[in-house]
């Protein structure tokens, strides 16, 4: 489901932060990977000039990222696998972005090696671990499933470094690992694979006490397969690997700890320091050494001893520590690269020659720095793609800088963004529109007179804001808290812009304002209750204006709030998992307990749980996140209109429930740990729109006429048809209102417009609101037909983001044109979610990193390369289709603006689910287990659905796809939304089989992104080609400048079209009976369909009023009788 | 309302003063004095190799319970590992006394005391370079260093105080049972853990269920101490325990290393509220 959501992220001026903990460069040296403290991977493009640029963001880790490694033949998959302090492992296809593969295991990695040999081991090979556990734990590197452990005989302990052995001469790969206390152990590698997939127990074969600690690296030379290289933290030793006895140790001079080395060549190495000094050593052979006669009466060793040849040093202005690597890379086009990744996020580069030497006079020579970039360069550099959301007109205010945002919220209800900044001002502005004049070009018009309220009454920076109806309709529409840095909380009337009431906490910052769950009630009313930075806790009453209880106990930061409803007691659990219980009647502290017991009682009151957010508590956020994440794939809308809290865990898995509640679009803030800098990610559901833009027609048919409504009652089946019959009745339920609501739109000019009609509504007092409260039922569905405006400016939005302008100059003015949309300023930093909480974002600037779209400036927005040849692959496909809109040709030109939108969007949703479908498909076991779940959601239409099901099976069997239920099952849903359309989605179902070297291209490398865009591309470009021949009219020009205001009667209108069509299948079908029995099917098929059966009496009520019937009529028997020929 | 505006520039100007001495001057001191306190705790923990001659010490523990004297051990404790233990168990059905030892050459990993003295010593070691001459530059750089050692010691803290819930299975397969001479009898288990500061010892007297016994067989879930009646499946055969010993002994250098950690982590989180007590400053520029 969360495939349809779309994500567009405005980033702002600051880079979020990201300390990296690890870092590595991909084999094919075209990218350097970090992980950061804040639980984020970033991917950075290297040019082969060595030049840096970060290009994506991958969240899924929601606590810092201790290691990374390859986990594929990386000239095969570019896999690399990232493990997280809690336990979360993550594979990714760096190319892409995706998350391939994702696991929680109980143990903390401090470094994987990935190992395959390819002759002795099926699968993918090996992710050899260590961490903070004993000995080696073997993964297997696809499905990240514990396969075994190398377990130690002798003192078994955690283990600090590893590394892999190929030798030559013996033939046999070996892992050295050194544990925590300073024990080298040796564990035989391909002779005991077979015994490891038996599940035997392997025990080290050598282990040698090497009586030093932390140790950092250990690093076999494999040029002169002899030499070993032991870093510690203190010292570095180098070994006989034949029988480990030790021929030198240099201790650190000054008062440098070392970090990590490798062998550059054949007797040099490098070492390199925690603060981001590295030092290449020559290891000079002094013979037999004359210095050293063993006591122990074994023979002469040899021994070496180090030349300092070259060192390294990093930028003066350094925070420790740092993580580096190096990269020995011995074919042509690449270097050898020593990399250094800092806290502060900058990553450093050295470009290290193939023979360092050092200078004349003998004194080791400087190696410059070759390059080095931070997250925050990207930024600076393109600034134009950094815009934040209310960049525009927080400008205005003060001329200068712009605000910085600190908190923000999101009312989807009235598509409106409450953002507090720095200064202490609060904007609320409609999000929509603040999206597009931050994202689209021309739009200084709407820049200017971009409608916002400002709310001024904090001193200091806003760091909370609550919008308390948006989580209970019960209480007041108006009402906005806000809370600041100086612990003063502010009730709010949005509308009137007035302060209600201010409560100071005299406590610290106010770090989160949350809602007492619906259950309980004190008073009959729910609570606020504060979390401030000081580990205190303040309840609020509203209602009452009074503060309840002011709970500072707490000596740690607190962690999770917990409600007991029938005793009024707040359960406080604290960081150091202690638990205080306070009363709230009296205000008094009832009972503190730790360990076992705190325990016990947090997870007693498992039903009325609230996870304290972010910023300063540290591991709560990481739950935080996770959860925000949670969200935004589900369908994203905890933040908005769900009334019960209970809900929203759940919603990941039940979509059905969700979608009722939510919108297209929606805006969500988010934060990184450790700083107040935030962005914000516009999500578009596009699997929302599409039935949004759908069903609306229908709906809007009058409401006066029983029969039809009686009609409708017979035929609500589907989950779609029941939510549409529920706003019909209340609509004629309450008619005048309804008609208000309906008449809105058509009168406004776009925002503003609703604005004062909503200002006006609230202006007329409490009174008022609570009538509306009293016939609440109707409230959310009153905003829902102000959806109809926004809806197709949330598609129009959505495909300015998606169009690869600038790659066809005439296309782009026809796009302009026709579909009335506008061009982007930049090209826009999308997102992608590869499950439920793992998703990309691009950075700014990542359009620079794809070296063929470089040099090509003109080109905004275009996703790379591929996306050319994909969409010509993929018009390759559709030889003779002849495309729906292009029917509407003679229609005025508005008409066939939106329903070219409609038809785009459909395209690309459908598209969409091919292509995530096969990926799913390969990791998914449980996927006949799916149908079923989704069979019986479906109960419903049940007939119906599988009946086509059936046919559809017809259709791909004979392609024998081996992922044929899948494919079902979701395009089942679709069609069970799309019945009017059954036709179309005839005509794309077919279209899809013949889609096989586009699928197959796009599944090689391309990002899903990509294929949207290309198949967008290919659309547009097939529909404007016709229009292109037709000269366009000046006429259409000026309607669609009217854009908005048509679209009101458009809307009614596209529902006359779309009934006549259901009519046609049954006229026309017949028609198609000769071409294959599997058509003929499906003729039968629809004949049991409901909808169809239904069709002459609406045909009756609508014939007479229909005056485009007769031209649909003909396309659709021209679609038709193209599919003959 | 005057109150509340804005800090005036010279008001600004101390509070960043004030910041500036708390990054330079007292997060040192504070993290001097976290270094001391984890040192003592880690000396608590005789890391091998740190400094320590010869091998680690041994100490001897004698277990009991204040009711009944049916089970004694003395367990030999020498660092994290157990070298020897003597356990005596008076059979309750026929008074028979029986007595094993640990195998001569066989020592006992305790995971949860190495697990918690390496944790220490990945805190100590994330502090190390952090002295005076190191400069911080932003609060978020401390907050976040302080956020690491905090996590080092809340789970060497947690590694004491909560011990492993392992099922009737996993304990008849550990390692432990077969450490005994002579063989432990079939129908005893045992199992030595750390709770809080105690080591704990406990021994599960077992019968065999009859195959066509009435009573229904329902295995038994994971727990730190299993109560009688506890049923599970090993081999072929269906146990049931019949009685539950625990025996337990405080050991006071973990009782020390507890209140150390607890120490330690309140100083890092009075550092980490002093900083964010200027959150509104450190977060854009860096001193």
């Amino acid at each position: 489901m969360r495939a349809f959501l779309q994500a567009v992220a405005l980033w702002g001026k600051k880079a979020p932060s990201h300390s990296i903990t690890a870092i590595m460069i991909t084999d094919d040296q075209q990218m350097i990977v970090t992980g950061s403290q804040e639980g984020q991977l970033c991917l950075w493009n290297l040019s082969s000039e060595l030049k840096i640029s970060a290009k994506e963001l991958l969240f899924g880790h929601s606590a810092a990222v201790t290691c990374l490694a390859r986990a594929r033949d990386f000239s095969k998959q570019p896999f690399v696998v990232s493990a997280a302090e809690n336990g979360e492992m993550c594979v990714w296809n760096v190319t892409n972005g995706q998350c391939v593969e994702k696991a929680t295991l109980p143990y903390r990695h401090s470094a994987i090696c990935y190992y395959h040999c390819s002759f002795r081991m099926t699968g993918e090979g090996w992710l050899l671990c260590c961490g903070e556990y004993q000995d080696i734990l073997i993964i297997d590197a696809k499905s990240l499933v514990i396969i075994h452990t190398f377990t130690s005989s002798q003192s078994p302990d955690w283990i600090n470094c590893m590394c892999i052995v190929h030798s030559m001469r013996i033939q046999e790969d070996s892992l050295l690992v050194v544990s925590v206390a300073g024990e080298l152990k040796v564990w035989d590698l391909s002779s005991s694979i077979n015994s490891i997939q038996e599940k035997k127990d392997v025990y080290e074969k050598e282990s040698k006490f090497l009586n030093c600690l932390n140790c950092q690296t250990i690093r076999f030379c494999t040029y002169t397969e002899r030499l070993l290289l032991v870093v510690f933290s203190k010292c570095w030793k180098v070994y006989d690997y034949c029988d480990f006895s030790l021929l030198w140790t240099e201790v650190s001079g000054s008062r440098q700890l070392f970090a990590g080395g490798e062998v550059l060549a054949a007797h040099r190495i490098i070492i390199w320091t925690e603060d981001g000094h590295s030092y290449i050593y020559q290891l000079l052979n002094s013979g037999l050494s004359k210095s050293i006669y063993p006591a122990d009466g074994r023979v002469l060793k040899e021994t070496i001893y180090p030349h300092l040849l070259c060192s390294t040093s990093g930028q003066e202005n350094k925070s420790l520590p740092f993580v580096m690597g190096y990269m020995n890379e011995r074919k042509e086009p690449f270097y050898k690269v020593l990399f250094s990744g800092e806290v502060s996020g900058r990553i450093t580069l050295w470009h290290i020659p193939d023979v360092p030497v050092s200078k004349f006079d003998g004194s080791p020579r400087e190696i410059p720095i070759t390059a080095t970039w931070t997250l925050q360069d990207n930024f600076d550099k393109h600034h134009s793609m950094s815009q934040s959301i209310i960049d525009h007109f927080s400008g205005l205010k003060d001329g200068t800088g712009t605000a910085v945002v600190t908190s923000s919220e999101y009312v989807p209800s009235h598509d409106k963004l409450i953002c507090g900044c720095e200064d202490g001002t609060i904007f609320i502005t409609q999000a929509l529109n603040a999206a597009k004049a931050g994202l689209l070009e021309g739009n200084s018009l709407l820049k200017g007179s971009l409608p916002h309220k400002v709310l001024k009454g904090h001193h200091h920076s806003v760091t909370s804001l609550l919008y308390p109806h948006g989580l209970s309709s019960k209480l007041d529409q108006s009402w906005l808290i806000s809370g600041d840095q100086n612990s003063w909380v502010i009730l709010w009337d949005i509308f009137t812009e007035g302060i209600l009431h201010k409560f100071f906490l005299q406590a610290g910052p106010v770090t989160s304002l949350l809602m007492s769950p619906e259950n309980f009630k004190l008073r009959s009313n729910q609570v606020i209750c504060c979390v401030c930075s000081d580990h205190s806790v303040a309840l609020l009453h509203l209602e009452g204006r009074r503060c309840l209880l002011s709970a500072r106990k707490h000596l740690f930061p607190v962690r999770m709030i917990k409600w007991h409803p029938v005793e009024n007691f707040l359960i406080v659990g604290c960081a150091d998992d202690s638990v205080y219980i306070w009363e709230i009647e009296t205000g008094t502290l009832e009972r503190h307990e730790t360990g076992e017991r705190a325990r016990t009682i947090l997870n007693c009151c498992d039903d009325s749980q609230l996870l304290k957010p972010e910023s300063v508590l540290p591991v709560a956020s990481e739950t935080h996140r996770h959860k925000i994440v949670e969200q935004r794939c589900s369908s994203s809308y905890q933040l908005g209109p769900i009334p019960c809290p209970g809900l929203q865990v759940e919603s990941s898995c039940k979509v059905a429930d969700t979608k009722s509640f939510s919108g297209p679009f929606n805006v969500l803030p988010v934060k990184t740990k450790w700083s107040n800098i935030g962005f914000h990610i516009l999500l578009f559901d596009l699997e929302n729109l599409v039935e949004l833009l759908l069903p609306t027609p229908i709906c809007d048919v009058d409401p006066s006429s029983s029969f039809y409504g009686s009609e409708i009652l017979r035929r609500a089946k589907s989950t779609v048809e029941k939510k549409t019959l529920t706003l019909k009745r209340n609509k004629t339920a309450c008619g005048p209102l309804s008609v208000e609501a309906q008449a809105q739109p058509v009168s406004e000019s776009p925002a503003q417009g609703d604005n004062t009609i909503k200002l006006s509504e609230e202006n007329d007092g409490i009174k008022r609101q609570k009538k509306i409260k009293s016939s609440k039922k109707m409230q959310p569905k009153q905003s829902r037909k102000v959806d109809a405006n926004l809806t197709i400016d949330t598609a129009k939005l959505l495909l300015s983001c998606l169009l690869p302008w600038g790659v066809d100059k005439e296309l782009d003015n026809l796009c302009i044109k026709h579909l009335n949309i506008l061009k982007l300023q930049g090209p826009v930093s999308l997102g992608l979610a590869s499950n439920e909480d793992h998703f990309s974002l691009m950075l700014p600037g990542w359009d620079l990193c794809n070296a063929e779209v470089k040099k090509d400036y003109s080109k905004v927005n275009l996703f790379s390369r591929k996306v050319l040849d994909l969409s010509s692959k993929y018009t390759s496909t559709l030889p003779n289709q002849a495309g729906m809109p292009r029917g509407l040709e003679n229609n005025s030109d508005s008409l066939q603006e939106s329903n070219m939108i409609v038809y785009l969007l459909s395209k690309l949703f459908l598209v969409n689910k091919l292509v995530n479908m096969p990926l799913e498909l390969a990791c998914g076991i449980d996927s006949s287990f799916k149908v079923e779940s989704v069979h019986n959601k479906m109960k419903s239409p049940g007939n119906d659905i599988s009946n086509i099901s059936s046919f559809y099976g017809y259709l791909r069997n004979g392609k024998s796809e081996s992922h044929l239920p899948e494919a079902d099952v979701s395009l089942l849903k679709l069609i069970s939304c799309w019945r009017d359309q059954y036709v179309q989605v005839l005509v794309f179902l077919e279209r899809c089989l013949t889609l096989g070297p586009f699928l197959i291209s796009y599944q090689e490398e391309a990002k899903v992104t990509e294929a949207i865009q290309a198949v967008l591309l290919a659309e547009v470009q097939q529909h404007m080609k016709t229009l292109r021949k037709t000269p366009v009219n000046s006429e259409a020009v000026s309607l669609a400048e009217n854009g908005d205001y048509e679209m009101m009667q458009i809307l009614p209108r596209m529902e006359w079209a779309k009934e006549p069509e259901l009519q046609c299948i049954t006229d026309t079908l017949p028609l198609k009976t000769p071409v294959s029995p599997v058509k003929h099917d499906s003729n039968s098929n629809s004949a049991n369909f409901q909808d169809t059966e239904d069709m002459p009496d609406r045909c009756v009520l609508e014939e007479s009023e229909s005056p485009g019937e007769r031209r649909h009529h003909l396309w659709i028997a021209k679609v038709c009788s193209c599919k003959l020929c | 309302m005057a109150t509340v505006m804005a800090a005036t520039t010279a008001e600004r100007a101390v509070l960043e003063e004030e910041f500036r001495w708390l990054l330079h001057d007292e997060v040192h001191a504070v993290l001097r004095q976290l270094q001391d306190i984890l040192k003592e705790a880690s000396l608590r923990f005789t890391l091998p190799g740190s400094g320590t001659e010869g091998p680690t010490k041994q100490e001897n523990f004698i277990l009991g319970s204040c009711g009944t004297d049916q089970v004694k051990g003395v367990l030999t404790l020498q660092g994290d590992a157990l070298s020897q233990a003597d356990v005596n168990l008076k059979t309750p059905r026929n008074n028979q006394l029986l007595h094993f030892a640990f195998r001569e050459d066989k020592q006992w990993k305790l995971q949860q005391i190495q697990d918690a003295r390496n944790h220490v010593s990945q805190a100590i070691y994330l502090l190390t370079n952090r002295d005076e001459s190191y400069q911080f530059r932003t609060g978020a750089e401390v907050l976040k260093l302080m956020d690491a050692v905090m996590l080092q010691l809340t789970r060497a803290r947690n590694r004491l105080t909560t011990p492993a819930t392992l099922t009737l299975p996993e304990i008849a397969a550990s390692g432990l049972t077969r450490m005994f001479a002579p063989a432990l009898p079939s129908d005893l288990l045992v199992n030595v853990y750390i709770n809080l500061n105690k080591l704990c010892l406990t021994v599960y007297q077992l019968h065999a269920l009859q195959p066509n016994s009435s009573k229904n067989f329902r295995p038994s879930g994971g727990a730190v101490l299993h109560s009688p009646g506890a049923m599970f499946e090993w081999g072929t055969q269906r146990l049931e325990v019949s009685h539950v010993h625990k025996v337990e002994c405080v050991i006071p250098w973990l009782n020390d290393a507890l209140v150390f950690f607890t120490v330690s982590l309140q100083l890092c989180q009075q550092l980490k509220d002093k900083i964010s007590v200027f959150s509104s400053y450190w977060s854009y520029r860096p001193f």
